[in-house]
């Protein structure tokens, strides 16, 4: 219940619409000159280890 | 149409491109050339840097090496912070590729905590877990979950897994309706010029009177001077993964939208550059 529903832009308030700009806004200026970059994390397929 | 599920893939998958150059001061059989990796700036730096470690290590003697760290412009860097927060406090508005040294040697014990093995890191993210729930839940949540549950939380971060982790996170973000939000937020606001490593106090999310206190409430309340006034030009960014929310912006949204996966909301105040 905690997560918000999808809303319509004209029912969406300043501050969220301007959260959703900046973060692409932000992923433009930390990622899209660097794609070619490698990534830190591999993406392994995830394996439970049994040893708990 | 922009939904408040893709802030959550947002935030998760943001990434810092980042240039190590090894220490001119190390000894090494060979010139060592820079390396290149895109961070998860949600993670940690000595949870994401094996391959760091292991270019480096090609050019050295085992004899010349000890345990691996980093600095930015002469500041060690905490691995025990998340990398965003590393980086918005220390090198936000600077070129990137953000550039970070590396050295194997003279290990800053005063400034850093040791880190020679995962385990370390699991064991600092699981301990921010419980602390922000015990602020959240009275600790109820977590204590609910089996170890199989916390090893999944874990597991998620470390193979950057977004399904694998929000599908236990979710639990951790739940309230009751009648109370409108968390007990207390679980945040963290972090400053460069000072000695004190963070502000960390009880905060709730609603006031006595059922009204949603926002960021600037907060604020406010531990670091007024972030806050803009009419008279002079704006002194400080308050940056959240890199942005700027509007002050107004809900804090309880904010800490179930822009948290840490340790759950923590973590607020960098640092100086506006001067343009």
């Amino acid at each position: 219940q905690s997560m918000s529903l999808s809303v319509t832009s004209a029912q969406m308030s300043s501050w969220r619409r301007q959260i959703f700009e900046q973060l692409s806004e932000r992923t433009k200026r930390e990622m899209d000159n660097f794609k070619h970059y490698e990534q830190a994390i591999e993406q392994a397929v995830w394996v439970k280890k049994g040893s708990m | 149409m922009a939904d408040d599920k893709d802030v959550l893939r947002d935030v998760w998958f943001g990434r810092i491109p980042t240039c190590f150059t090894l220490n001119p001061d190390e000894i090494t059989e060979r010139e060592a050339e820079p390396y290149y990796l895109l961070l998860p700036r949600v993670s940690y730096l000595t949870l994401v840097t094996d391959k760091v470690k292991k270019h480096f290590l090609k050019v050295m003697k085992t004899e010349d090496v000890e345990e691996m760290w980093f600095e930015y412009e002469g500041t060690p860097l905490k691995w025990h912070y998340p990398i965003g927060v590393l980086f918005d406090l220390h090198a936000s508005n600077t070129v990137l590729p953000w550039n970070i040294t590396v050295q194997f040697r003279n290990f800053p014990d005063r400034d850093l905590l040791h880190c020679q093995s995962n385990s370390i890191v699991e064991a600092h993210f699981m301990s921010s877990i419980k602390e922000a729930d015990a602020l959240k839940h009275k600790s109820q949540v977590i204590n609910d979950m089996q170890k199989k549950d916390h090893k999944q939380l874990w597991m998620g971060l470390q193979n950057d897994k977004f399904d694998q982790f929000w599908a236990m996170n979710r639990k951790l973000m739940e309230y009751s309706t009648e109370e409108g939000g968390f007990r207390y937020i679980p945040f963290r606001i972090y400053q460069t010029l000072s000695d004190r490593p963070f502000i960390q106090k009880l905060f709730r999310p609603v006031s006595p009177e059922g009204n949603a206190y926002t960021l600037s409430d907060l604020l406010k309340e531990m670091f007024p001077a972030a806050l803009p006034t009419e008279r002079e030009p704006k002194r400080y960014q308050v940056l959240i993964h890199g942005i700027e929310p509007l002050l107004e912006t809900p804090l309880q949204w904010l800490s179930e939208h822009l948290s840490h996966p340790d759950n923590f909301l973590h607020i960098c105040i640092v100086p506006a550059p001067s343009d």
